[in-house]
């Protein structure tokens, strides 16, 4: 999507990357003096999501930069540490929490190199693993074109071992990264999906063959890969039309570059329904078998999901046997019936994707 | 309000002329007819003169009584009335009807909506909001003005399904934003059903969602054999249409979540646990906590449920409940 409106905090100094980012965006700036004039715009619109998408607000993080995954009680969580440096996103999934998750939904990006290379300082002194990732509250690459940000970062954490960061994607935004010096330290990651779903669900995002031609070409330049099936959509024949893309990304890539795969089925709060129903009327996503769960959100009923992750997690270990495989967001029962085993304790899944993270990445094994 | 009070000939009222009747009701007026006899007439009703007869504006009822005690009593043919001036308009004469009866009760939905709908051929929504605590003794904002005209302009029997209470307001709001095929879908299975207005919206939403899964027209769905079985049988009750028609609907929505609770079911009826013990599986199979209990009024009673529970240990079924 376009963005047709770019609005500029005052407080942003005017330094390079700013400059950068107007000379990229094509767009006059309006310089604001906060944020009320930006989610005046978007509240009036008709569809105050889709005119966010359009409405690009640089301003500064005025938050934590850089904290916990929420993560839900009740389902395991991956203790993941988010580095927020934007929120929403330009492409236009229909299931995306992003749209009822802030009010309204404002694209930011938040400027400052400088802070971020503070931020991640404090980080990279600390003697323990961290999986970082900018890709919770947006898409990691989507500013690639246009920002300095994601080179920074990919230079910044070369610099350093004890953190591994992940750039969760949907778009194939990759050339500015192809030449830099990772040091092995950045996992380029996708979250894919089958052709159906791509087609009709992931408005505005790189179709499938394009997202492994992209791992492709950054495995070929030594970047590890991740791969996130979250959402996973339950519909007729999704078990094969699932098992088709696995083939497919083992046909792209090589299972040792990939660091982890995540599992993970469509699960919503109940208020997205009626945003997804008004905006993407040809939308059936909602229409499965979904029950409320014990953290609010309606999940598919426990049979369904078992019976999908089970087929998925035997397809990739078909594979590659020794890849991670991880869900995201389950319970103990669905654990044990599809691993065969529960990260019970607390930090416990965390500690696997961290072994997973030294081993392909090669942080410092001392911090595990 | 009128210009003057006069006897007009009764015969000269036309009484098909309904425009102003704003209310579904058509009470019975033996009660208004006695208490005129024998009070008189309070509040004598409206009429405007229109073409060489006069039609009414407020009154339907007491007109009818009138015309009942006449009748029955005194061969009488003068009425009392209210002539309206003759400047009157029809959008002044709609206002007066709609407000005679809005300050005497709160109007009922179906009330409201046909007003609104009458008075859209004068006023703008925008408008109507803006006088409606004159006219309907209420505020009405836009939004709920739309949502009656939205409703108003709902095809029959809508109104009359509205004014019965088988299809409820949010109901009818929620149909009215549907295609003309679809409405007269709703509209057909609401008018042989009785259900709650929560039940109405189930109903309308498994319908739509089972068939925007299915990629299938709601009214091809509505002819499925299972759907015209249960409306359609005469024997049968509204209520327990509206039961049977759940349950199908339920099945179809979610099949797998149907079937299972069907099978917990039945393997919780073949332990055969006894009267007295509760046994609950947990809700959805999201958690994995059953839940059993039992009360005790003395000690054999609680000896004899713990026995029971002793007895289905190691039973094939209650295991499978716990390792579904
Ligand atoms: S790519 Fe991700 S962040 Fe962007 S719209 Fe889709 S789900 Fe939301």
């Amino acid at each position: 999507m376009k963005i047709d409106t770019l609005f500029i905090d005052k407080a942003v100094p005017r330094d390079f990357e700013t400059d950068y980012l107007i000379s990229r965006l094509k767009t006059d700036p309006q310089w604001v003096e906060d944020s009320k004039t930006v989610y005046d715009v978007i509240n009036t619109a008709d569809d105050p999501v889709s005119k966010a998408k359009k409405t690009l607000y640089i301003t500064q993080n005025k938050g934590a930069v850089i904290k916990a995954c929420p993560g839900t009680s009740y389902y395991t969580c991956c203790d993941y540490t988010i580095l927020h440096t934007g929120t929403f996103c330009t492409m236009d999934c229909s299931y995306c929490i992003l749209q009822a998750y802030f009010h309204p939904p404002v694209l930011q990006y938040f400027a400052g190199l400088e802070t971020l290379g503070h931020n991640l300082e404090k980080i990279f002194t600390q003697n323990k693993i961290f999986r970082i990732g900018t890709g919770e509250y947006t898409d990691s690459l989507i500013w690639e074109k246009i920002s300095l940000q994601p080179k920074f970062l990919v230079e910044t954490f070369a610099r350093q071992n004890n953190c591994l960061l992940e750039l969760k994607t949907k778009t194939v935004n990759i050339d500015s990264l192809l030449p830099l010096d990772h040091n092995g330290k950045t996992v380029i990651a996708w979250s894919l999906n089958t052709l159906d779903i791509i087609r009709s669900e992931e408005k505005g995002t790189a179709s499938l063959k394009a997202r492994l031609e992209a791992a492709r070409r950054v495995e070929s330049k030594g970047y590890k890969l991740a791969f996130h099936f979250d959402p996973l959509v339950i519909y007729p024949d999704c078990e094969n039309q699932y098992k088709k893309v696995i083939k497919q990304i083992f046909e792209h890539v090589r299972s040792e570059s990939i660091v982890w795969i995540s599992i993970g089925t469509f699960r919503f709060m109940p208020k997205l329904k009626q945003i997804i129903e008004k905006r993407f009327n040809d939308s059936t996503i909602c229409y499965g078998e979904f029950i409320l769960g014990l953290d609010n959100k309606m999940r598919y009923f426990k049979p369904l999901r078992i019976k999908l992750y089970k087929q998925i997690i035997s397809c990739i270990k078909e594979y590659a046997p020794n890849l991670l495989v991880y869900f995201c967001m389950e319970d103990e029962e669905v654990w044990e019936k599809c691993m065969g085993f529960f990260p019970k304790k607390e930090g416990e899944l965390g500690h696997y994707l961290d072994k997973s993270a030294v081993t392909h990445c090669s942080l410092n094994p001392h911090f595990l | 309000m009128s210009d003057f009070l006069c006897k007009i000939n009764m015969l000269d009222i036309d009484l098909t002329d309904q425009r102003y009747k704003i209310s579904f009701l058509e009470e019975d007026i033996t009660f208004l007819a006695h208490s005129i006899k024998e009070t008189g007439l309070v509040i004598p009703p409206i009429v405007r003169p229109l073409a060489n007869k006069f039609i009414i504006v407020s009154g339907f009822n007491r007109v009818r009584a009138l015309i009942y005690n006449n009748r029955a009593h005194n061969n009488e043919t003068k009425i009392l009335v209210y002539e309206t001036k003759p400047d009157a308009t029809d959008c002044s004469c709609l206002i007066m009807s709609i407000t005679a009866l809005a300050f005497k009760r709160p109007l009922t939905h179906s009330e409201l909506i046909i007003s609104t709908r009458r008075l859209s051929q004068f006023l703008d929504k925008k408008q109507i909001a803006k006088k409606s605590s004159a006219i309907f003794n209420i505020e009405l904002n836009v939004r709920f003005v739309e949502d009656l005209l939205a409703i108003g302009a709902l095809p029959d029997p809508a109104l009359e399904l509205i004014h019965h209470g088988n299809l409820s307001f949010k109901s009818a709001k929620r149909i009215a934003s549907y295609e003309k095929e679809i409405i007269k879908v709703f509209l057909n299975i609401f008018s042989k059903i009785k259900a709650s207005n929560n039940k109405q919206l189930e109903i309308i939403l498994h319908i739509m969602e089972i068939t925007a899964r299915d990629a299938i027209k709601p009214e091809r769905f509505f002819k499925n054999q299972n759907i015209q079985d249960i409306l359609f049988d005469e024997n049968k009750e509204p209520g327990l249409k509206t039961k049977e028609l759940r349950a199908w609907l339920f099945e179809q929505r979610f099949p797998t979540i149907f079937k299972t609770r069907q099978m917990t079911r039945e393997k919780i009826t073949s332990i055969k646990l006894g009267n007295n013990i509760k046994f609950l599986p947990p809700q959805n199979l999201e958690s994995q906590n059953v839940s059993i209990s039992f009360t005790a009024k003395n000690y054999s009673e609680f000896e004899a449920s713990v026995q029971n529970l002793h007895a289905v240990i190691g039973n094939k079924e209650l295991k499978e409940i716990f390792n579904p």
